[in-house]
């Protein structure tokens, strides 16, 4: 682990399959990488390649079969379930391309959890300027459902960014909307990612928006193939 | 009408069932509840009327044998006339029979309550007295070496240790025990006693000497009609022509169909306890219905957008998932009929040869039919409602997940659906109960009980969202909860509400119950009645029993038993009696007459006579009774006492307390009222802080040692064989609770599983975003105890409510409320629902986030 300590993502030989029995199916093969602090990677592929997989274990949704994984200086080998779930809360940001916003909850509400969660006093004052930053000051009392899929993704994104995470994950954030409504969010992302300084991971299918992070991985078959 | 138009209308008149059955291919997952809770409910229903059906068959197949025959006519305190037992010989085969209560006593000293049954030579007119060891009734009651024979009861035998050959006296005669009765035909006409069993010849009764003039003895004639007429019509002439030719007899005349109306009353009256039970069973898994139908319709919301997009109407849509729920309610109909027409079998074979009821089991397949149309009532009142909302479902929805969009309220013809469903469900339970009065109070309070839990949902979630900002995430997170949209509070508090307030009001049932019949007796209960002291003995049995027991209290009056012909000039079997006055007028009663106001009553209308009143006889009335009966001050009431009508006017009233056990009568009579008519005494005896075993042991060896004719009746062993079937009634509301319960749990398991999707959704997303599994565990936890508390307190609150009204209202006694054990169970019931909910989500916590997203 010497010299791990500038990258916020330190991934070592990190295998992990998924299913069970003849169905099983090795995802990630033999994965080394190294993310420096503030940097923007794009995970770039064909689907199945294990991009969105590798996203997992960077965000510690996923745990690998071997490996290890450090992230802002905190190896995930040595954290439980629990443990894990607190380290989300206040380091990682994550933004998913099916929103995932909890139905039942306001936008504010949504919001303010990983901040009530983390233990935060003024979490909803702070989840209301995330919403008024993403342009939604107007719609703090809706639910979901009364949302656009457009307005549902800021309040997703509003929501990684409000704990002012160390890094923030997002799994083709513009896979569900129109290219106009994809391209506010992308700004939204990449805004949040140079005011917070947070190192940025984002898994996508457009090469183009890809090209915006400053560097680029592309997989294939569960490998790294290709660095630009 | 061309031949493709009719081929199309018809196609289309079974759409909805292809594609109800088409959707329903892949098994009924998610439906369990609803055809559980269905199926449970009808079978309560279907079982209680099979059972009664089967009881009143055999009530009515056994008739002549539980008569004793075809009709029987009985007279108190005297024996019948030269002219009346002409008049009952000239109608076929006669056989007459004496009841009383008197003292079986040892040689040793040992005294005990028996019934005693003296019959003649015909006894028994129909069936047959089994005897072991066996011998003929009439050898083992005969008279042999100047020693009359008995027969008696197992438990005679038992608690004075007798064996046959062994002897008793009774009253003056000594009697040799020849057998122990094991079967006797007419047992269940003559009524609950309170000691066992001792038959004797009606040679013996006369031996004992217990006949008296005004001894308590009761006198059966028994008419077997000849073969030629022994129809109903012909009994029913019988009846007719006794009225008009001996209308002074004053007897009570019963024919075999109505053999034991006591008891057929008692079973008219529990059955109807029981289909309440099996209702409330069905009401409360109706939620489970309506809750199932409203989760299937959330599923199916892209296949009902999709179907209308591909050109379904609403009303379409609507009769799809309607004839969903009529095949599914008709399945858990079906279940529940089958399994409840299977009770009266299984009580048959498990219980047949220890109940005394003539059991005869078979197919009802009315009652069946009706625990369907039951259970199909309900799935329709409670389903309706939902379904209506199918038919606005937008086909937007394909596209977004709109929830505001919709309405919450179905169209008004869905409204209209459901009202005329819950109208017809009332209706029938109305129409078919045996007392419509309690049916419709019954109706009424279900409909109360829902309406509020209804509102105590929606105030709960009003409460949670203007409740000020909790500072403890996890608290905060519990009562948002309550509040969202979506939130099972409602369906929560329904269910849980309901199961509390149901276990509440049983448990305030048995607790009274108990402590009045088992528990404690009234601090100035007397210990002891003495039956049939001669008039002429009174002073010295006073004086003699005052010796044994100087330290106690006794009260003596005179009785006579007398049998109300008419009041207010309405003959006795055409008035209409209120429920708790009935009893009055169904036999002979004791009656008392006396100078001044009898201990433990007062006067609150009316004057009472005084002590030297000397004018034309009086009658003062039990309060309550005289209402029932709808009698007021001044009319008149006429009594048939010893074979003779007395019309009394009607002076006062009083108000008096049934439950201290002491010597109360409805009706007290002026002093001179029975001038000449020979009447025995009643006295009580009580100890100032209750006897003791050995003090009251001891008065009843001395008292059947001095004065062999007089009964005495220990008061706590009456209670004891009151309380049997108290404890039997106990058992029965318990047992017929229990399976409420079981659905209830069932609603609120269902309830908890359908927003078992969302939960896991919200914990995954919530794990994602940093929450801990202590923290979900911690919030939901809060969430359940929350609104399982504030469930709990309105349960506490309703169900003691519904134990008053039972208690006081339908029982008659004294209500004193429960608190401890109904907080106890309504703290299991929060405990248990908070289990439920976590034994729901606690798998889903465990999970790691991403395979779960993954599926998302």
């Amino acid at each position: 682990m010497a010299g791990v300590e500038p990258d916020t993502i330190f991934i070592s030989n990190v295998n992990l399959s998924l299913g069970t029995g003849p169905a099983r199916v090795h995802i990630l093969k033999d994965i080394s990488l190294r993310v420096a602090s503030g940097e923007a990677i794009g995970l770039i592929g064909p689907s199945g390649s294990g991009k969105s997989t590798l996203l997992m274990v960077m965000a510690g949704l996923e745990r690998p079969d071997s490996g290890e994984v450090v992230v802002n200086g905190t190896p995930f080998n040595a954290l439980d379930e629990d443990a894990l779930a607190r380290f989300r809360g206040r380091q990682v940001g994550i933004v998913f391309q099916s929103f995932h916003l909890i139905p039942t909850m306001t936008a504010l509400e949504n919001v303010a959890v990983p901040l009530e969660l983390a233990g935060i006093a003024d979490a909803q004052e702070r989840a209301k300027a995330e919403l008024e930053g993403v342009g939604l000051a107007d719609r703090l009392h809706h639910y979901p459902a009364q949302l656009s899929g457009g307005e549902q993704q800021r309040v997703a994104v509003a929501r990684a960014l409000a704990p002012n995470p160390a890094i923030l994950v997002a799994d083709e954030p513009t896979g569900n909307l129109d290219e106009d409504t994809g391209k506010q969010i992308v700004d939204l992302l990449f805004a949040g990612h140079e005011k917070h300084g947070a190192t940025l991971v984002l898994v996508t299918h457009d090469a183009s928006l890809a090209q915006r992070c400053g560097r680029v991985l592309r997989l294939r078959s569960g490998h790294v193939v290709d660095e630009a | 009408m061309n031949a493709t138009e009719h081929a199309s209308n018809s196609t289309s008149r079974w759409l909805p069932l292809r594609f109800a059955l088409r959707e329903m291919r892949g098994g009924l997952r998610g439906f369990y509840v609803f055809i559980m809770c269905i199926a449970l409910g009808s079978m309560a229903i279907a079982g209680v009327g099979s059972l009664a059906a089967s009881l009143a068959d055999g009530l009515a197949r056994e008739g002549q044998v539980i008569l004793g025959g075809d009709l029987s006519f009985t007279l108190v305190q005297r024996e019948a006339k030269p002219d009346e037992r002409a008049f009952l010989q000239a109608h076929g085969k006669i056989s007459s029979m004496a009841t009383m209560r008197a003292m079986a006593r040892t040689a040793n000293g040992e005294a005990t309550l028996v019934e005693l049954k003296a019959v003649d030579n015909a006894y028994p007119l129909f069936g047959e007295v089994t005897l072991a060891p066996a011998q003929s009734l009439d050898d083992a009651l005969a008279l042999r070496s100047g020693v009359y024979g008995a027969v008696a009861d197992e438990t005679l035998l038992a608690r004075l240790a007798l064996k046959p050959g062994a002897h008793v006296s009774v009253g003056n005669a000594t009697l040799e025990i020849r057998a122990a009765i094991t079967g006797e035909p007419d047992k269940l006409s003559i009524g609950i006693g309170f000691g066992p069993r001792l038959m004797i010849s009606e040679g013996a009764l006369r031996a004992t000497g217990l006949i008296q003039p005004g001894s308590l003895v009761r006198w059966r004639y028994r008419v077997r009609l000849p073969a030629s007429a022994d129809d109903d019509a012909a009994a029913k002439a019988v009846t007719e022509q006794a009225q008009v030719q001996l209308p002074q007899a004053g007897w009570d005349i019963r024919n075999r169909r109505n053999a034991s109306p006591q008891l057929e009353r008692n079973v008219d009256r529990f059955t109807q306890f029981l289909t309440i039970v099996g209702l409330t069973a069905l009401l409360v898994g109706g939620v489970g219905v309506g809750n199932a139908v409203k989760s299937h319709l959330d599923r199916r919301r892209e296949t009902i957008a999709t179907m209308k997009a591909l050109g379904a109407s609403g009303v379409r849509v609507f009769a799809i998932y309607l004839t969903q729920v009529i095949v599914l309610a008709l399945i858990g109909g079906a279940i529940g009929a089958v399994l409840g027409a299977a009770l009266p079998y299984a009580v048959s074979w498990t219980f047949g040869a220890i109940i005394p009821l003539p059991l005869i089991p078979a197919l009802h397949i009315s009652e069946m039919a009706l625990a369907i149309l039951y259970g199909l009532l309900t799935a329709l009142a409670f389903a309706l409602w939902p379904l209506g909302r199918a038919h606005d479902v937008p086909v937007g929805a394909l596209f977004c997940d709109v929830v505001a969009g919709q309405p919450s309220w179905p169209r008004r013809i869905y409204i209209a659906l459901t009202t005329v469903a819950v109208l017809a469900l009332g209706t029938l339970a109305v129409l078919l109960a045996y007392d419509r009065r309690v049916a419709v109070i019954y109706v009424g309070v279900a409909a109360a009980v829902f309406v509020l839990l209804r509102l105590v949902g929606s105030l709960l979630m009003w409460i949670a969202r203007h409740a000020p900002r909790a500072r403890a995430t996890g608290l905060r997170m519990a009562v948002a909860n309550i509040h969202r949209p979506g939130a099972l509070t409602p369906t929560i508090v329904l269910s849980l509400g309901l199961g509390i307030a149901l276990l509440v009001t049983v448990i305030e049932i048995d607790g009274n119950l108990r402590l009045q019949f088992f528990n404690e007796l009234p601090a100035k209960a007397p210990s002891f009645y003495f039956l049939d002291i001669p008039a002429s003995e009174a002073k010295p049995f006073d004086d003699f029993v005052r010796a044994q027991a100087p330290s106690a209290k006794l009260e003596e009056v005179p009785m006579l038993r007398g049998r109300i012909v008419s009041a207010n000039g309405i003959r006795a079997e055409y008035l209409k009696p209120k429920e708790e006055a009935a009893w009055v007028l169904q036999s002979d009663r004791g009656i008392t007459y006396s100078g001044t106001v009898p201990e433990g009553s007062r006067v609150v209308e009316g004057k009472w006579w005084g002590p030297d009143y000397q004018g034309p006889p009086l009658v003062s009335f039990e309060k309550k009774i005289a209402d029932g009966l709808g009698l007021k001050l001044g009319d008149p009431v006429t009594v048939n006492v010893l074979g003779r009508d007395i019309t009394v006017k009607i002076a006062n009233l009083r108000a008096l307390d049934w439950q201290n056990l002491g010597i109360n009568f409805v009706m007290v009579f002026s002093p001179h009222a029975f001038d000449g008519a020979p009447h025995t005494h009643l006295a009580t005896l009580t100890y100032p802080d209750g006897g003791t075993p050995a003090q009251e042991a001891a008065i009843i060896r001395a008292v059947a040692r001095q004065y062999p004719m007089v009964t005495t009746v220990r008061v706590k062993d009456a209670l004891d064989a009151i309380g049997v079937i108290i404890q039997n009634l106990v058992l029965a509301i318990r047992g017929a609770s229990a399976l409420t319960l079981l659905v209830a749990a069932l609603v609120l398991g269902g309830a908890l599983a359908a927003g078992h999707r969302h939960r896991v959704y919200d914990a995954v997303i919530l794990k994602t975003l940093g929450a801990t599994r202590a923290r979900l565990l911690g919030a939901y936890s809060i969430e359940y105890l929350l609104l399982g508390t504030a469930t709990a307190l309105f349960g506490v609150l309703s169900g003691s409510l519904a134990g008053w009204l039972i208690v006081t209202e339908l029982m008659h006694l004294r209500f004193s409320w429960q608190p401890l054990p109904a907080l106890a169970a309504s703290a299991a019931a929060v405990l248990v629902t908070i289990a439920l909910g976590l034994a729901g989500t606690f798998k889903a916590l465990g999970q790691k986030p991403a395979p779960v997203l993954r599926n998302l």
